[in-house]
């Protein structure tokens, strides 16, 4: 066990090596970002000068070392644009990023539970055929204009939402709604598919036949049986969250990770990017992890040592 | 027609300013007023200022010498008096008296050790985006405490038409806590000091108690600003009451905004000047004047602002009303199809040609990808057939620049814009986009123009000091610019329009864009 | 997966072919791909108005049943141009971008998939260890720092959920061929002396081709999202070439004035992309009924 723990982190940790080299990279083919921070009569030589006090004359190679070993020590440099160190402005937004993402996850399992355990107890009912289209049509929409369309109705014209920004406990609704929607109909699924199982079970039908009520038997019982699949897939939802969370909150005007990467991205603010990114996959590979991990501590039968 | 403009907000606001007049000038300050603005600063240390936005926060908390009034005249402001003494035409000396009894907010006295401090931290590339603006300054000499002098290597224009460039700095406390913490914390002479700062959020100021001047001072005693870059957020803000005022309404909602009861705007050209720039540089079509001409006449820009800007944009001719070297014989082109066309065949194109069109998409100025796709509309209905292409900020900038790196324009159009500045001076625009490309001189970086005659014009003006001279020969340069079409077909400058709270709050807009949000004037109405 | 039967390698998707337009073929969400792709081959022919011409003077009109005229029955956008005429224009984009985009994340997916799975060892570990490195990246910031260095537009876009999606391939086909290899008749084959490329051909890829055609169907829908979600952000398609996302990115400056024009073009995705998913969902029903995890 304490192995296979182990090897994972390892693995995890030459995920993100990896991924800070691919970002890195690609950022830096994206265009000189001199010519954006000097005025536009600046002389060759001051651009030159700019160039060299940035490290950017320097071989790709080199400045990832660079980037590296400051990063290692939590220095992720000096934005671009902004007169402040990237780690300040990566921390302030990465809190709103994080909530925004739990908040959509929770509105998604508020409807993808009761979803799937009654349609998996009224198969073929309205209600399972309702709960199926809900859910795919959160599959076929993009988030971005499901944003837009509640903007439009909830805040333009009933005036009951507040559009944009993250000032009070209201504003996370509409945000997390838009990006919640996507993964209900996968969750369903698995909660269907999960329950149909469990209720097909020896000790759910003994249940029923010593008398115990219905409804304590699909919640209390099967339910608990069938959320295990749910639990071990949470990170992978919570991570994809995070990565929808890149056009919903550009959107809103969340002020979160995502719209702080896409404006500096904008801006060709590299370190902000870099960093940004760097982050965003950092707490994608904590999420799986967690999943991988949440396997054998919930469901003892799967073992790690294969 | 910018004075127009102007004269008609003033005549509009009237009753505002008259109501806020009635409050005695040294009235206590009290209450606290709240503003949106669309834009943050990227900076709160005057000396590390890269875009116009910064002005906006800066100047609330810092001052230079030299300050454009209500009334459009250049005041002195920290300057007590100035001279240019060019005893040496070649060399000459810009002489500043400060004014005395200035503190800055800790209480120091203003003295000539704080604007050496300046000079040295703006001519500093590591400090400063814009040292190359001091880079003709030679020396600077500390007379007395309240008299210094800036010794030039040659001569420079365009020094005396930013302000005389320098801003109050206070050395002794920079130096005390170091350059970060001045970031964090910023000290300086202007009507407001810095209380807090949440990045991207809020500003919050006060007042400064020992301001100098007892003339122009507000009147509240908190200023919150609020940093709400969604226009439909910041115009419900207004709304709402949630703030007193706001800037940028978006063009789209003036009339909404307007209509409502209680609320009082404003409207002002920008500093930006857009323009519809040609690369002349290879063979093509765009080296014959009668095609830059038919292009000229070819779109109907009136229309174009009227439908897509609702109305919120304002035509120039190579340089604003107002702005030093305005000619008034100069007119914009008017819209005439069938001269378009004519021109374009006596040019030699009867049937007209393909074009590459690469058009700006930024959200820094409103419907300016919308802009730039209906003047290319135009464009085609007289024969000139563009091909767009959609060019986002940093890809376009790369594009215009002339740098054997990038890639070049091939003899296409391009929407371009370069600020002038409001009160504005064309020289450095010029410079940059109508003089010919020298590498390493500064000289036309981003120029599709070849004209020797237009290098020796614009050389010469950016050495006249002397205001009345200069602007003759600006005239002469924007003229001769006109006739050719060359340096760019100038389009429009976008219009800005604030709004406020008028039964709350009493403002005096300070007429140019980037001083409006330095809340020089701007007090609270008694509630009773 | 568990007690999955031999599937023999002529048992393909003819035989099932037949017993296709039986009950419960999707006939609504076959009928809607069929008329996207097909608006997307003649758009030009049976579109009313030019999409990109502009007429300033008939800018926001609406729709024709909130009081609009036939002449645009969806109305039209801020600078006069005719939504529908423009709807048309996208879906050529969008089949563009899903063919293309499907075929070589596909293409490339599977290639590389087979050959982690059937060679094992340490081209199984590099491959695997890339495709780990790339799905710690959240997919839609890769392609947008990806998407702001290449030249944007149409080959951009594809190329970009090429890079995004050929890892989902390559781990679900690698999944299926470490399965398949140690089979009789594989074992067999490789025995009889058979090479890697006959074994691939012959005995390995009628064998995923099913769940190929599911992944690729189910994708669908996810390209067309994808698409929309990068010009939405400015960094896809670029006007003045029309797609979806962008005339939602366009819209969007000008929602208080003109709710039809944010409107119209995602009632256009959200179709298409329902229509592929059910179309999907059927397909996986009828040609995998063991593996509804997909």
């Amino acid at each position: 066990m304490t192995q296979f723990v182990l090897r994972r982190v390892l693995q995890g940790l030459f995920s993100i090596l990896g991924a800070s080299l691919i970002i890195f990279v690609i950022t830096r083919l994206s265009g000189d970002p001199v010519v954006l921070m000097l005025p536009p009569e600046a002389p060759e030589a001051l651009v030159q000068q700019m160039r060299e006090r940035l490290g950017l004359h320097l071989p790709v190679w080199q400045q990832y070392l660079v980037f590296l070993g400051d990063a290692l020590t939590g220095d992720f440099g000096t934005s671009y644009r902004w007169d402040m160190p990237v780690r300040d402005l990566i921390f302030e937004r990465l809190p709103a990023t994080i909530y925004l993402a739990s908040a959509a996850l929770a509105f998604s399992l508020v409807l993808s539970i009761p979803f799937g355990v009654i349609s998996a107890v009224r198969r073929g009912s309205w209600f399972d055929r309702f709960a199926k289209t809900v859910a795919m049509l959160g599959q076929a929409m993009p988030n971005f204009w499901v944003g837009l369309l509640l903007i439009l109705v909830f805040s333009i014209h009933l005036e009951w939402m507040p559009a944009f920004g993250a000032d009070t406990p209201a504003h996370v609704i509409m945000p997390a709604i838009a990006l919640g929607w996507y993964p209900v109909a996968a969750q369903t699924r698995i909660v269907r598919s999960a329950m149909l199982d469990v209720l097909e079970s020896d000790y759910i039908r003994m249940g029923r036949s010593v008398g115990v009520p219905e409804g304590v038997l699909v919640w209390k019982y099967a339910f608990r049986n069938a959320a295990v699949p749910l639990v071990t897939m949470m990170g992978v939802y919570f991570a994809s969250m995070l990565g929808g969370a890149f056009v919903v909150e550009v959107v809103f005007a969340w002020p979160g990770l995502g719209r702080t990467v896409v404006e500096a991205l904008f801006a060709r603010d590299f370190p902000v990017v870099q960093a940004g990114v760097l982050f965003a996959a950092i707490m994608f590979v904590i999420a799986n992890l967690l999943v991988d991990l949440s396997y054998g501590l919930i469901d003892p039968r799967i073992r790690h040592d294969r | 027609m910018s004075r127009i403009r102007l004269g008609a907000s003033a005549v509009a606001l009237s009753c505002v300013i008259l109501g806020g007049v009635s409050a005695p000038a040294l009235a206590e300050q009290s209450g606290r007023i709240n503003v949106a603005l669309g834009a943050e600063s990227t900076t709160m240390d005057p000396a590390r200022y890269s875009a116009g936005v910064d002005q906006y926060y800066v100047g609330t908390m810092f001052e230079m010498l030299l300050k454009p009034m209500p009334d459009g005249t250049i005041a002195n402001w920290l300057a007590e008096s100035w001279s240019i003494d060019e005893t040496n035409p070649d060399k000459p000396i810009i002489d500043v008296h400060i004014r005395p009894g200035v503190t800055f907010h800790n209480g120091d006295p203003l003295t000539a050790a704080d604007f050496e401090f300046s000079y040295q931290r703006q001519s500093d590339p590591n400090v400063s985006r814009w040292s190359h603006y001091q880079s003709n300054v030679e020396r600077f000499e500390i007379v007395d405490d309240l008299h210094f002098r800036l010794h030039f290597k040659q001569p420079d224009s365009s020094y005396v038409a930013n302000y005389l460039q320098l801003w109050a700095m206070p050395k002794d406390y920079f130096q005390e806590v170091g350059d970060e913490a001045f970031g964090r914390h910023p000290i300086g002479t202007g009507p407001w000091k810095f209380v807090s700062r949440r990045v991207k959020e809020e500003l919050l100021l006060e007042a400064h108690d020992d301001y100098w001047n007892e003339e122009h001072r507000p009147e509240a005693k908190e200023l919150r600003i609020r940093i709400i870059p969604e226009d439909l957020t910041r115009v419900a803000a207004l709304q709402t009451g949630e703030v007193d005022w706001i800037d940028a309404v978006p063009p789209a909602m003036l009339e909404d905004i307007k209509s409502l009861d209680g609320i009082a705007t404003a409207t002002m050209p920008a500093g930006n000047h857009l323009f519809l720039d040609m690369d002349t540089i290879p063979e093509g079509p765009l080296q014959n004047v009668k095609v830059r001409q038919a292009i000229a006449h070819g779109v109907d820009m009136d229309a174009i602002i009227e439908s897509v800007l609702f109305g919120q944009g304002q035509r120039y001719a190579q340089v604003a009303e107002g702005a030093t070297g305005y000619n008034p014989d100069l007119e914009p082109y008017d819209y005439d199809p069938a001269k378009a066309m004519q021109l374009l065949a006596e040019a030699g194109y009867p049937q007209g040609f393909d074009i590459d069109c690469y058009n700006l998409i930024t959200p820094r100025e409103p419907n300016i990808k919308e802009m730039g796709e209906a003047m290319f509309a135009y464009l085609g209905t007289i024969g000139v057939r563009c091909k767009v292409v959609n060019m986002e900020y940093g890809a376009w900038i790369n594009l215009g620049r002339r740098d054997e790196q990038t890639e070049q324009l091939n003899g296409g159009l391009i929407s371009w814009m370069w600020g002038q500045g409001v009160p504005g001076d064309p020289a450095i625009a010029w410079g940059g986009h109508l003089h010919s490309y020298e590498p390493g001189k500064g000289w036309g970086s981003y120029s599709h123009v070849d004209d020797p005659e237009f290098d020796r014009m614009i050389e010469d003006a950016a050495k006249i000091m002397e205001p009345e001279a200069r602007t003759a020969a600006l005239r002469e340069i924007g003229a001769r610019k006109h006739e050719l079409v060359l340096g760019g077909l100038t389009t429009y400058q976008p219009l800005v329009t604030m709004a406020w709270n008028d039964a709350k709050v009493s403002y005096t807009p300070w007429p140019y864009p980037g001083f409006w949000r330095n809340f020089q004037e701007i007090g609270l109405k008694s509630a009773d | 997966m568990t007690a999955e039967t031999t599937r023999l390698p002529d048992h393909g998707i003819g035989a099932q072919l037949r017993s296709l337009f039986g009950d419960g073929f999707p006939w609504i969400s076959a009928g809607i791909l069929v008329g996207v792709i097909l608006l997307a081959m003649v758009g030009p022919m049976v579109s009313p108005w030019q999409p990109g011409a502009l007429d300033l003077r008939s800018a926001f009109q609406p729709p024709v049943w909130a009081g609009g005229a036939w002449s645009h029955p969806l109305g039209t956008d801020n600078l006069g141009r005719d939504i529908f005429s423009r709807i048309i224009a996208g879906t050529r984009v969008s089949v563009i971008v899903a063919f293309w985009a499907i075929l070589l994340s596909g293409a490339i997916g599977t290639i590389i998939g087979m050959i982690a799975g059937y060679f094992g060892g340490w081209a199984d570990t590099i491959i695997m260890r890339l495709v780990d490195m790339q799905l710690s990246i959240p997919p839609l910031a890769l392609a947008l720092i990806l998407a702001a260095v290449l030249d944007p537009g149409l080959q951009a876009v594809v190329i970009v959920i090429t890079v995004t999606y050929w890892s989902w391939y390559a781990r679900i086909v690698r999944g299926e061929v470490l399965s398949l290899r140690e089979r009789e008749y594989v074992a067999l084959a490789r025995i009889a002396g058979c090479g890697p490329l006959t074994i691939f051909a012959r005995h390995l890829a009628p064998n995923i081709v099913n769940t190929l055609l599911v992944l690729a169907t189910l994708q669908v829908g996810q390209v067309i999202i994808f698409e929309a979600s990068l010009s939405f952000l400015g960094l896809g398609i670029q006007s003045p070439d029309i797609s979806w996302g962008v005339m939602l990115a366009d819209a969007r400056g000008y929602i208080t004035n003109a709710w039809w024009a944010i409107t119209m073009p995602g009632v256009a995705i959200m179709l298409t992309c329902l229509a592929s998913n059910l179309f999907g969902d059927w397909l996986r029903d009828v040609l995998d009924p063991k593996r509804k995890q997909l």
